[in-house]
């Protein structure tokens, strides 16, 4: 079954919004674009406001990092006047790392450039993208501009991958999004239940890439997840995407880059590759290499913070008869049990900003960014407000 | 119209494939010969202050207001674009505002280089190929080569100029014709007037050819019968300008430019445009820069007297350069450009690639300060002195 992406939208049943179901999605950028639909006169953040709506590290990159972008002035400042050549520290930084090599690494302004060069290689008319639904938008909203079809896999019960269903989705596609923490709904699958997938798709589908997109992993706290960047480096078929924009604490620099087999990167460097004289600034190519390099401490505490603010904010709304989805990440999905834009709205009226409509959810659900633990005890106050009240305002 | 799929890259030295440097763009191979990485060895010697005259950069950077405006957003690193104050809106207001149109008639790129690289992507197809000039900017040819589209490359005329009329010829049915004003790396440039005849003409023999008009040299040009295409891309279908913070704006390392044209011609760019493509630094960087308009006449006023200084030095010994409309020089050194770059190479002087069809003859030497352009002619004079021809430069040339 080959479906646009607002066939996408509409035959999982869901009546979402009709300015949501039009093309939107491939042309400027998720969040951007929503919002702009929604609050068309947002131009800035009003000092004051709770962001909880992008899954950003609400603490940012640390002052090493900072301290790395200001270092990369240069002398006199004029370092920002020329092209760089920094990508091959970073691409080295990467490797040591992830304990791969060079070769085995393309940078990508965000892990978006990533996903789009993906979307671009390996679907194709006749070679359809299989996505979850909901799941980040990127790679269906990409298939959609260029035309390539789009097979859409409902989630289970419990809003996790069915892998079942998506193995049998995946056979004879171009490319697999496997987002593993999913956004928006935070869940994720272990690390064997994910291999036998891949080696499932490898026997039965074995044309068929599979992007896994490990944005969240740094905040994911299960004890049987693990990366696939080992699997990744060794098959042709399997990509991992990383970011710097959440854990990191970098989503205003625009970094991310993707590990796979040599082949494979090598595809997606020819086609559209981040380097100093694409995509990638200076300033984020420094920022990225001490990033990457500091002491591991750096992820852990970020994942021991937002793990704590993750149980207050998840018991808070469990304790109100509203248990969330098992949330992996830096964000949680609930049932608020009313239309998502009807609690944003008021929410933002009392200072507080969450996230856009995730079809076929958008009537029930909502997807919440944590923030601070004080952001956090500020808004669940909102959200006891908000949610209190009978749904009149809407 | 005369087809050619020369690849744009031959003749170059090639250590690793085309298609590699293609991808991570020119200057970048540039930028890692230079440093004796990735894209190649690096003939400075070690411990040889380097002056780095190969990528048409400003040599100063962005002004303090840059610098200022990026140090404040440190608090917002962690936001997506959208998110922060001001937001990527903004800036598409502000560059609104300093040419009074509307935000629809503008789209943002991490740098000119995505919108090139996306018109070709949007306006050619396997049927209506590329125009362009030879030897132009790259970018186009190498984004057409790698989907496949026809290329039409029209070698530029006796006085170093974009060939008008041989490009118009070969526009009939084309999709798209690259027309950088001032051209890269002859840095030649066309008066107004002729720009607007080579529209008309192209919009009359074949309306539905897209013409991008490349300016990224724009705030460099002296010649008075040159004006921008701004305003003509706003009154004509089919036609749109593209600029950027990458030359006299001192920003190459941030990653921003813009193209301007109707609205109905930027939707295909708008659509193919990369979500959050300009960091909340490049957002913050590119607006305090448009609000410095000093900044830039005294960069102009700069590379003026650094450009004619270097002409005046290379004439001296006899070196015929085109006219220069832009913050670099096209000269005859009158040897292969590589023997002539390797040359200044070891002296710590690092100049432009091969352009073909005149890499026997040619060279692209960027302005730097005037400090650095006076220690590097007295390199140019030195390698300029005849040599055997026995370098040992056995390599990789194709």
């Amino acid at each position: 079954m080959a479906l646009t992406r607002r066939g996408f939208v509409q035959t999982v049943g869901i009546g979402a919004a009709g300015a949501l179901t039009s093309s939107w999605i491939g042309s400027r950028g998720r969040e951007n674009d929503i919002w702009s639909l929604v609050e068309p006169s947002l131009h800035a953040v009003e000092p004051g406001l709770i962001v909880l709506a992008s899954n950003e590290n609400p603490i940012g990159p640390g002052a090493k990092v900072l301290e790395a972008v200001k270092a990369a002035f240069g002398e006199g400042g004029r370092a920002p006047g020329r092209y760089s050549n920094q990508s091959r520290d970073l691409i080295d930084a990467i490797a040591r790392k992830q304990g791969v090599k060079p070769e085995n690494i393309v940078l990508g302004c965000g892990s978006t450039q990533i996903l789009r060069s993906a979307t671009h290689l390996f679907t194709a008319k006749d070679k359809p993208l299989v996505a979850t639904i909901p799941t980040y938008e990127e790679c269906a909203g990409y298939a959609e501009m260029m035309g390539h079809p789009v097979r859409p896999v409902a989630l289970a019960a419990d809003f996790t991958i069915d892998l079942d269903k998506l193995a049998d989705a995946s056979k004879g596609a171009g490319l697999v999004f496997f987002c593993n923490p999913n956004n928006p709904t935070a869940t994720y699958v272990g690390a064997r239940s994910a291999r036998d997938y891949f080696a499932k798709m490898n026997r039965e589908s074995p044309d068929t890439t599979i992007l896994v997109d490990e944005a969240y992993f740094d905040y994911v706290t299960g004890q049987d997840h693990d990366t696939h960047i080992p699997v990744a480096i060794e098959n042709p078929r399997v990509i991992v995407a990383r970011t710097f924009s959440k854990a990191y604490g970098m989503a205003g620099l625009r970094m991310g880059y993707a590990i796979g087999h040599k082949d494979t990167i090598k595809k997606m460097a020819d086609w559209d590759g981040g380097s100093g004289t694409g995509s990638l600034n200076v300033l984020a190519m420094h920022a990225g290499t001490v990033a990457i390099e500091q002491d591991p401490s750096f992820t852990a505490n970020e994942r021991a913070r937002n793990k704590a603010v993750r149980d207050f904010t998840m018991k808070w709304f469990a304790d109100r008869g509203m248990p969330p989805t098992d949330s992996q990440a830096n964000f949680m999905f609930v049932n608020i049990g009313r239309p998502a834009k009807e609690f944003r709205e008021a929410c933002l009226k009392k200072g507080v900003r969450v996230a856009r409509d995730f079809p076929p959810f958008e009537k029930t659900h909502c997807r919440l960014s944590f923030g601070t633990m004080e952001e956090m005890q500020k808004a669940v106050a909102v959200f006891g407000e908000v949610l209190g009240k009978k749904a009149a305002a809407a | 119209m005369s087809v050619s799929r020369r690849g744009f890259l031959q003749g170059r030295v090639l250590p690793f494939s085309g298609a590699f440097i293609a991808a991570r763009g020119m200057e970048a191979y540039q930028a890692d010969a230079a440093q004796g990485r990735g894209g190649g060895r690096s003939l400075v010697p070690p411990g040889v202050k380097e002056i780095r005259i190969s990528s048409n950069e400003n040599p100063l950077g962005p002004g303090h207001a840059v610098l200022d405006a990026i140090l404040g957003r440190f608090p917002e690193a962690n936001r997506y674009p959208f998110n922060s104050t001001p937001s990527d809106t903004a800036l598409t207001a502000a560059i609104a505002a300093k040419f009074k149109i509307k935000p629809e008639n503008i789209v943002l790129g991490g740098g000119s280089q995505e919108l090139l690289k996306n018109a070709v992507r949007a306006f050619t197809s396997p049927a209506r190929g590329l125009v362009t000039g030879s030897p132009s900017f790259e970018n186009c040819p190498g984004t057409a080569k790698k989907l496949g589209r026809p290329i039409a490359e029209i070698k530029v005329d006796s006085a170093f100029r974009l060939d008008l009329d041989a490009m118009i010829a070969a526009a009939k049915g084309a999709g798209l014709v690259f027309f950088n004003n001032p051209n890269n790396p002859t840095a030649t440039v066309h008066g107004a007037r002729s720009v607007a005849d080579f529209v008309a003409r192209i919009r009359q023999s074949s309306p539905e050819t897209v013409i991008l008009i490349d300016e990224a040299y724009h705030d460099y040009v002296t010649d008075p019968s040159y004006r921008s295409a701004v305003p003509l891309a706003l009154e004509t279908p089919n036609v749109f300008v593209t600029r950027t913070f990458s030359k006299a704006y001192g920003m190459a390392g941030m990653r921003v430019g813009y193209a301007i044209g109707r609205a109905e011609t930027m939707k295909p760019l708008e659509k193919l445009k990369m979500p959050f493509n300009i960091s909340v630094f490049g957002v913050a960087a590119a607006i305090a820069a448009l609000n410095d308009q000093k900044h830039i006449d005294a960069e102009r006023d700069r590379n003026t007297r650094v450009r004619a200084f270097t002409l005046k030095a290379l004439g001296e010994v006899g070196c015929k350069t085109a006219d220069s409309q832009g913050n670099f020089l096209f000269v005859d050194v009158g040897r292969p450009a590589k023997e002539f770059r390797d040359a200044c190479a070891k002296q710590g002087v690092v100049i432009g690639r091969d352009f073909p069809p005149f890499e026997k003859t040619h060279v692209r030497i960027s302005i730097g300060t005037m400090e650095e352009m006076e220690k590097a002619v007295a390199v140019f004079k030195g390698a300029l002195r005849p040599v055997s021809t026995s370098t040992g430069a056995q390599t990789e040339e194709a």
